[in-house]
């Protein structure tokens, strides 16, 4: 065991190592070279700097004195500690205090300057002094302003009185004195700073930049296309929670929708049971009823209130829609099955007393979904046929397009060629009318010819119709206001350049003195025969000469320059026939629109347009008129702004949601032709508003720009202009229009409808102010 | 078992050189050049210790030549004249000196392959009259990577490279000396005065550069702002409120009070006490902010407030059991016993902390006489004190040493090893202590008045890994 030449065991940490003393073990030298096998530990220390001469030194000094020597120490350069001026230059005691000192965190920040006076500021100041009043710290001030003032550029004069709150002579002699010792001075500032790094990387290796940013450096600068790629990583990104975002909106309100169908069916059954409806009868009897109304369409298991509701509208439908546009109702409702979301209080509640039996509930809650939920599997199955219809909660519940086995479907608009299925057409627009029997205005109506040639006046609700239906038809305009112009509200009359009119009251009286215009054409050239034609065709459906007159008025007022004065000539009767048809064809866009936007509560009528006789004899009864009218009148009480021109209102809602169609509207009839025939077969829905309107523009010849501008400049300042009422149908409407042409983007749809209401906020300006806005 | 006399390294083992001269047949004396210089040591007599010429320059028609002494420590290195050159042993640079030049950096690291090729030439000329193939390597394989990469993502050029432009992110110090140049490796600051105290620094800090023409920089004693004058230390006097560190005071007993600092939250004072420490630590690197540190500022107080003596600064959370990361006694309280106490506070917080620690690497040389004598005497004041339970022999694990002491492992058994204690005998490894170690012992732990009293100690460890980022 002496004789040793193997290694000892590697050194254990965790074994206990005894402590002797060197004294109780003289035999230990015996055992000394194998400690030799104990690897060294490293010092910790720079190789050169271990060998350096006086540690060294130092070291062996230790190991033989057992301490260090005075003499065997590392020199150092010296240091003085005897600075006599101390006890001046840091002037007053500290008592140190009794607790341990602790920093208020922000109480470091003093809002001292950090420039320091220097001598030769000093000498500067003290002369200063004598001509104007300065404290030393009050020009370190100034100068710490000037130079934190300053970039790479220093601050100017002029920046400098900006900067500084002192008096101009002062700061011009600061100034100055700053400029000469800043250019004086070599370095970037007066202040003494440590050196910052620079952003392009060049100050890596500058010994004197300190104190990095100890942010990784950015890898993008390097490579372009890396940019762009992770940016539009981030875009999707950003993109992707944005639709998670949607996505648990939509949960949220379909779990809402859940939450509902249990109130209602709560409330069902406390009606049934107050009723004794123990047996069922009276949900049976309502049941078989509402199979009765609507055999068309599968109901769900829905309450019975809702039924109601349901079946009033369906009612309506039924009777007055005629059979070509059933097709499409499917479709429609889905639009105004929204608009409760968006709809401001004001106008479910007019909707719901004006339809409403049951005014416990609300209708907008009634009406918003047709619970899908999870419970009803098979039917909300049925319904989500797309993934809008999903992620909408189902907005056209009964009303969802169902497949019937056997049944052939082709896509919608190759079906019906109906020329007020396209929703281009401004044929078929809704406007003001007013009937002559009974002898009263209808609101919003539009005409379009039925079977066996029969016109059919299509009327929409529109939340202003209690305004309408208070227009006293008998009231005629001045006539010294007439040529004049005022009007201009309707959508006919659009392409007005009048100047602006003075003032609300104006169009107030305009509205009063039955200056609303009525279903007209208009951007003809002036010509007395064709406004003589138009006064022939419109005196049948207006059945008020002097409307008629200003409507008329209106037209030779059209057109943005000078419209030049032709006689009418066959063509030109051709081009207006087809003018008018492309105005009833806006107008069917807009019935449908108006029936999108329209709660269930909201009716949609027919009505003939051609001649109220005619059409109060040959479809709609009187009696059902005069039912209309009560109905409506229900509405006339509640509250609605009636400063809004009807027809404002709706030109809004029509070019606010296509507007190139208005733009169409305005063109010279041959293009209106073209338009129209391309359009005809084309439902409003099936048609993305942005594909309809560039289609539409595009075929606005360009010699007609001007009017074509005006008037679209028109339509979107309707489209704000009408924005003014109490209830705003336009923005909802367009809420409710846009989510369909952005199929299945529902987000968007959201934030437009908020965006559309925001619009309500939009200051009252009437349809003819807003006019005269855009004139050019 | 400390190798004492470590040879030189091979750089700096020069044959004399030819010596040249000039027309009028006096010697010129260039950068690289290496002659005697004289100086006095440390009883006040004459040397002429070999020295390297790093810088010449011209003050008043008069040449002054910064010298470093071979094997001393750059803190020595000065500004000398002429007459104390001994010109007749000079030795001309070779041309492979190994010295710091300039150009001896690599620039910013080559941010695309494109430029990477034109480094790569570029570089190739300066490495053939450079004498190194340093770079010449790294960039072929950099030109090979360009190929193979082509179409990959850029972000796999990243590291792998072997040449970082910048040093690592943790820690305070540099090991290695790519970043030395000629202008860190000289002074550049004069004097520095602090309170009562003017300093000569011992190396290069990156005070803003119109400041080191200065003959004197001010510093406040307080805030440690840096001032050109004294008239603007005097201005900036009356602004400065002051009195003590800005930061909570963590420990105070008599006169002694630490002051803990967060280099993030008061980057200020941070900044300050680093530029002011790195005129005393060589090693210590300014590269990053100071966010990821603490600073522990230890203080004496008298009538006029507390008088910064010295520092530690730690990172609040350190990968490598780093308890400290700079620690520097100002000079003016050195040798005082000052630095111990410093060191023993480090360990103390590493005690309430449960953890181990150990200084961060590389030791300078006082760093090394410091660390080893408080290692040296903790672990001796234990064996010391070990009682035999039932008349056996005492017995400790270095475990349980370092778990008492808070000393990392590694540094318990440097220590042992350095004391010569741990001694193989009879089948296992036992702790002797000699006579000498027991009288040594005794005789510095009397000297070793100034001690950290853990009673006074109020400190909370935080746990920075759960705040964010610092």
């Amino acid at each position: 065991m002496s004789k040793l030449s193997f290694r000892a065991r590697a050194l254990d940490a965790s074994k206990p190592l005894p402590v002797f003393r060197c004294e109780d073990l003289p035999d230990l030298n015996e055992y000394a070279s194998i400690n030799r096998a104990v690897p060294q530990m490293p010092t910790g220390m720079e190789k050169e700097e271990e060998s350096e001469h006086h540690l060294q030194r130092a070291i062996s000094a230790q190991q033989v004195y057992g301490e260090k020597r005075d003499n065997m120490v590392i020199p150092v350069p010296e240091a003085e500690s005897n600075i006599s001026y101390y006890d001046s230059l840091y002037p007053g005691e500290f008592r140190m205090p009794k607790q341990l000192i602790h920093i208020q965190p922000f109480s470091l920040d003093t809002e001292q300057p950090d420039y320091d006076l220097d001598s030769d500021d000093e000498a500067f100041v003290n002369k200063l002094r004598k001509k104007m009043e300065i404290t030393p710290l009050q020009f370190e001030e100034m100068i710490d302003r000037l130079e934190k003032g300053s970039g790479q550029q220093l601050v100017t004069l002029q920046e400098a009185k900006l900067l500084l709150k002192e008096d101009d002579d002062l700061i011009r002699e600061v100034f100055d004195y700053w400029t000469r010792k800043r250019k004086a001075c070599k370095s970037a500032s007066l202040i003494p700073v440590v050196k910052q790094e620079k952003r392009d990387g060049s100050s890596t290796n500058d010994p004197y930049v300190a104190f990095r940013r100890r942010t990784e450096k950015m890898q993008t600068r390097k490579n372009r296309k890396n940019d762009e790629a992770s940016y539009e990583k981030m875009l999707k990104l950003r993109r992707d929670l944005s639709r998670a975002v949607t996505i648990l909106e939509m949960i949220k309100r379909r779990e809402k929708s859940k939450r509902e169908l249990l109130h209602l069916t709560l409330e069902i059954v406390e009606k049934r049971y107050s009723m004794a409806d123990f047996g069922g009868e009276v949900m049976a009897e309502v049941l078989a009823q509402r199979a009765l109304i609507k055999p068309t369409y599968t109901m769900p298991l829905i309450p019975l209130s809702s039924n109601q509701f349901r079946h009033q509208d369906h009612l309506e439908l039924k009777d007055f829609k005629p059979k070509p546009e059933k097709t499409e109702v499917v479709r429609t409702k889905r639009k105004y099955e929204k608009k409760p979301k968006v709809l401001q209080p004001s106008s479910s509640v007019s909707q719901q007393s004006g339809h409403s039996s049951l005014p416990a509930f609300n209708a907008k809650d009634l009406n918003q979904y047709d619970f899908p939920s999870s419970d009803e599997e098979p039917f909300s199955q049925m319904l989500s046929g797309s993934s809008e219809a999903e992620e909408d909660s189902d907005p056209d519940g009964p009303f969802a397009f169902r497949r019937k086995a056997g049944c052939q479907y082709y896509a919608p608009g190759q079906g019906s060629n109906w020329p007020w299925c396209d929703p281009g057409d401004p044929r078929y627009r809704y406007s003001l009318t007013t009937l002559t029997v009974p002898h009263r205005c209808v609101g919003l109506a539009r005409r379009r010819v039925g079977r066996g040639g029969r016109f059919l006046l299509d009327r929409a609700h529109s939340d202003l119709d209690n305004v309408f239906y208070g227009l006293d038809p008998e009231m005629h305009s001045l006539p010294a206001q007439s040529p004049n112009g005022k009007l201009a509200s309707t959508s006919e009359s659009n392409t007005s350049d009048r100047p602006a009119p003075p003032d609300l009251g104006h169009i107030l009286l305009n509205i009063k003195s039955c200056r609303w215009r009525h279903f007209r054409p208009r951007t003809l050239p002036r010509d007395s025969d064709s406004s003589g034609l138009y006064r022939g065709l419109t005196r049948v459906s207006m059945a008020n000469p002097r409307t008629q007159t200003g409507g008329s008025t209106s037209q030779s007022r059209t057109g943005p320059g000078p419209a030049p004065a032709a006689a009418l000539t066959a063509e030109q009767y051709q081009q207006h026939q087809e003018q008018l048809a492309l105005m009833q064809k806006q107008q069917l866009e807009q019935i449908q629109q108006q029936q999108a936007g329209n709660a269930p509560g909201l009716v949609s009528k027919t009505l003939d347009s051609a001649s109220a006789q005619f059409a109060a004899s040959a479809l709609v009864t009187t009696e059902e008129l005069l039912a209309i009218k009560a109905k409506e009148e229900i509405v006339l009480g509640i509250g609605v702004n009636g400063v809004l021109p009807g027809s404002g209102v709706y030109k809004g809602l029509h070019l606010a949601s296509a507007a190139p169609a208005a733009l169409v509207n305005t063109s010279p009839p041959a293009a209106v032709a073209a338009t129209t025939t391309a359009n005809t077969a084309a439902p409003a829905f099936h048609q993305p508003s942005a594909a309809n309107s560039s289609g539409m523009t595009a075929q606005t010849p360009s010699g007609h720009g001007a009017a074509a501008q005006v008037l679209m400049g028109n339509s979107v300042r309707l489209g704000m202009s009408s924005a003014g009422g109490t209830v705003n149908s336009i923005t909802t409407l367009n809420a409710r229009h846009i989510p369909r042409t952005l199929t299945a983007v529902p987000p968007s749809a959201l934030k437009l409808a908020a965006a559309a209401t925001a619009n309500c906020q939009v200051p009252k300006v009437t349809a003819a102010s807003s006019l005269d806005m855009v004139v050019r | 078992p400390v190798t004492h006399n470590a040879p030189l390294p091979p750089c700096k083992r020069r044959g004399p050189g030819r010596v040249r001269s000039v027309g009028d047949g006096r010697l010129e004396v260039i950068e690289g050049c290496r002659l005697p210089v004289l100086r006095k040591n440390q009883e006040n007599e004459d040397e002429w210790p070999l020295a390297e010429i790093l810088s010449v320059k011209e003050v008043a028609s008069r040449k002054l030549y910064y010298v470093h002494y071979i094997d001393f420590n750059k803190r020595l290195d000065e500004w000398v004249t002429p007459d104390r050159l001994d010109l007749k042993k000079l030795q001309l640079p070779k041309k492979e000196a190994k010295t710091p030049t300039k150009n001896g950096l690599p620039g910013s690291r080559p941010s695309s392959p494109e430029r990477d090729v034109v480094r790569a030439g570029r570089e190739g000329e300066s490495q053939m009259s450079n004498g190194t193939s340093r770079r010449l390597i790294p960039s072929q394989p950099g030109r090979k990577r360009k190929a193979n990469c082509v179409g990959t993502d850029e972000d796999s050029q990243d590291s792998s490279d072997g040449i970082p432009s910048a040093p690592r992110m943790t820690g305070s110090l540099v090991s290695d000396r790519s970043h030395d140049d000629i202008i860190t490796r000289m002074k550049n600051i004069d004097c520095i005065e602090l309170g009562r105290h003017r300093l000569k620094p011992w190396y290069f800090s990156p005070y803003p550069q119109e400041l080191t023409a200065l003959p004197i920089l001010y510093l406040c004693e307080f805030c440690l702002k840096y001032l050109k004058s004294l008239k603007c230390l005097q201005r900036h006097l009356t602004k400065c409120n002051l009195r003590h560190p800005p930061g909570n005071e963590i420990y105070r007993k008599g006169t002694i009070s630490f002051f803990e600092i967060d280099g993030r939250k008061n980057k200020t004072y941070s900044q300050n006490l680093c530029l002011l420490a790195k005129c005393f630590l060589d090693h210590k690197t300014l590269y990053y902010d100071t966010d990821p540190f603490l600073f522990y500022v230890m203080t004496e107080y008298d009538s006029k407030g507390f008088h910064i003596v010295g520092y530690f600064s730690k990172e609040k959370e350190s990968t490598e059991d780093y308890n400290v990361a700079c620690i520097l006694t100002l000079p003016p309280y050195q040798r005082r016993g000052y630095g111990k106490l410093l060191i023993e506070f480090s360990y103390e917080l590493s005690k309430v902390e449960g953890k181990t620690g150990t200084p961060e690497k590389p030791l300078s040389d006082l760093g090394l006489l410091s660390y080893r004598s408080y290692w040296s005497q903790t672990i001796l004041e234990i064996l010391m004190d070990l009682k035999s339970d039932n008349g056996e022999r005492p017995q400790i694990t270095i475990n349980e040493i370092s778990e008492i002491t808070s000393v990392k492992k590694e540094d318990v058994i440097s220590t042992l090893q350095y004391l010569n204690l741990i001694n193989y005998y009879k089948g296992q490894y036992i702790l002797t202590l000699s006579e000498d170690i027991v009288e040594g012992h005794e005789r510095a732990m009397h000297k070793r008045h100034l001690r950290i009293d853990p009673k006074c100690l109020h400190f909370t460890p935080k746990d920075w890994s759960k705040r964010g980022k610092w």
